[in-house]
């Protein structure tokens, strides 16, 4: 009877859960076996095919797409909790005021990334962005920042970096205040310096909690679409083409359906692939749920 | 004596670390708010002005008359608070169910879910596009919002199960001993008691549907269903990019989101650590 009333509770939730997003995957996977022919009405499968997945690996587009998104991730994500872990610790070890940084923090994190996108547009503008104008008053020359592929691709991941470490910072300093206070008295009276306690006894107590960080920001760092979209349009040339900004492009613009959907589908199973590799090798465990 | 200075000297660099945290992290904001205020001449001045030397409301009366801003505000209102009242009440049930309820097959479902939460929207946005154009669901709010109630429920779901385990399960048992039907139980026993839980996935729902920008550009394209993220990707499009609307507009629409986050960031801050959650 209440095993019944557990599965009651959760159909409303599951069905549009699975209407909207299982269906639409498992219906991707298959449009990326198909070529597909666009009409005025509507659209027509026309036959199964393995074509899209062979122009796909062939297609030196989709090799630099796949190779910027796993650089461009790898790198912020780095760069993030390098930075998320020192800002954090600085938060602990500050009084009354970390309830105001907290806050500031949290501005860049809920705002839309389109609105940041713009603005660091703006800021990186070759005639009258600050960023331009500071790099020629410190060098004396500044590079057509987003017309460059070295500093676009560099500008793209400060903007990244400025909105999501706040999200690194407040999941590492809760995993911080959750710490017993014991295991520092035992290793302040073994005579532990600050940087052995930080690496033997900070650490590896915070490890599931920053596999929890990175995970999710490894996820989302792959699927980059709103940043590149809005600061670079992908370029210049094809730049700052991520996965996402490629498949969105071969859909809605050149309406390749069959090959935009093999491109989704490649984005799809790189991610799960990566998010499985990952939990196995982390243990991770992700709030009271064991994932792996 | 070498304890009191290295104590000292650490003090110092937390101080110096705030203070740099600080600047990276307001500057941008502060640049952003200021070149909203001022005149066109002198947003492309060189070098640029550290602050309005006139500072206008130009660009705010420009961005909700003259560029259709108010209306992308409806707009994203209606969706997001939608969204958001479908889900919580969903979840709600949900969470209670996988928190309380004996279900075969739990364990699997919250990994799914967890899955299915993070997974990139570029692969379901093709197939959800050709259904919704099927549906004649296009350039309508009911073809975000569903969509949107789909993919914020698994973390809500998550946030909500995660708050029912801490909450003791003793007033429920005394509902179920008083005779109440466990549907009652949940409505009038447990809502009041997670409200905090409650909470923290409506805002992580409303913030998420807020800021949601590929699934509203490709399925409201239409300038009279286009929501703020869309509106404002727009916005720069001609051959002049008009800066001072888009600053207008952007510090329109990140100051409510921004005020509703620093109210409730207790609720933030414990819903980003309890875990379940994306960025």
């Amino acid at each position: 009877m209440r095993a019944r009333l557990g599965w009651l509770y959760t159909a409303p939730a599951l069905a549009v859960v699975l209407a909207v997003t299982i269906f639409p995957i498992l219906f991707s996977v298959v449009l990326s076996f198909t070529r597909v022919r666009v009409t005025y009405g509507g659209f027509r499968v026309e036959e199964l095919t393995l074509d899209n997945y062979v122009a796909l690996f062939q297609s030196s587009e989709w090799h630099y797409a796949v190779l910027f998104t796993f650089f461009y991730t790898v790198v912020t994500v780095a760069i993030e909790l390098v930075l998320g872990v020192l800002a954090a610790l600085v938060l602990e070890r500050l009084g009354a005021a970390r309830g105001w940084l907290l806050a500031l923090l949290l501005i860049p994190w809920s705002m839309i990334t389109v609105i940041s996108a713009q603005l660091w547009g703006f800021i990186y503008n070759s005639t009258y962005g600050v960023a331009t104008w500071l790099l020629e008053a410190l060098f004396g020359t500044a590079p057509i920042i987003l017309g460059t592929p070295v500093p676009a691709i560099t500008g793209m991941m400060v903007a990244d970096i400025w909105k999501t470490t706040p999200f690194v910072t407040i999941i590492v300093l809760a995993g911080l205040v959750m710490l017993s206070r014991e295991v520092y008295e035992s290793a302040e009276i073994d005579g532990a310096n600050a940087w052995t306690t930080f690496w033997r006894v900070t650490l590896p107590q915070l490890k599931s909690t920053l596999a929890v960080a990175v995970l999710f920001r490894i996820l989302q760092a792959f699927g980059v679409f709103d940043l590149p979209f809005v600061l670079t349009t992908g370029g210049p040339g094809t730049a700052t083409q991520s996965l996402a900004i490629l498949g969105y492009k071969t859909l809605f613009q050149d309406l390749h359906i069959g090959p935009g959907a093999a491109i989704a589908t490649s984005t799809g199973v790189l991610v799960i692939g990566g998010c499985l590799l990952f939990l196995k090798a982390f243990r991770a465990q992700v709030g009271k749920e064991d994932l792996a | 004596m070498t304890r009191r200075s290295g104590a000292r000297r650490v003090f110092n660099l937390v101080n110096l670390g705030a203070l740099v945290l600080v600047v990276a992290t307001a500057a941008p904001l502060y640049w952003m708010v200021v070149n909203s205020l001022k005149g066109g001449a002198e947003l492309g001045a060189t070098p640029p002005t550290p602050w309005p030397s006139d500072p206008t409301a130009d660009n705010y009366v420009q961005a909700f008359a003259g560029n259709g801003f108010g209306g992308y505000v409806v707009n994203s209102l209606v969706v997001s608070v939608v969204s958001t009242v479908v889900v919580v009440s969903l979840a709600t049930f949900a969470g209670y169910a996988l928190a309380r309820l004996p279900m075969r097959g739990r364990r699997p479902l919250m990994i799914a879910l967890l899955m299915i939460s993070v997974f990139p929207a570029i692969a379901v946005v093709t197939p959800l596009y050709l259904v919704e154009r099927q549906l004649g669901l296009l350039n309508s709010h009911l073809g975000l919002i569903i969509p949107y109630v789909a993919f914020n429920l698994p973390l809500a779901i998550w946030i909500m199960r995660n708050y029912m385990l801490g909450v003791p399960t003793a007033l429920e048992d005394a509902a179920t001993v008083d005779g109440a039907s466990p549907t009652r139980t949940v409505v009038q026993v447990v809502v009041p008691v997670v409200r905090p839980g409650i909470l923290t996935a409506a805002i992580f729902t409303f913030t998420a549907t807020w800021t949601e920008f590929l699934m509203a550009l490709t399925f409201n394209s239409q300038n009279d269903y286009r929501t703020i993220p869309v509106g404002i990707s727009l916005f720069g499009s001609s051959f002049e990019v008009p800066h001072g609307t888009i600053f207008a507009a952007a510090v329109s629409a990140t100051a409510p989101i921004a005020i509703l986050v620093l109210v409730f960031r207790r609720s933030v801050v414990s819903g980003l650590a309890s875990g379940a959650v994306k960025g």
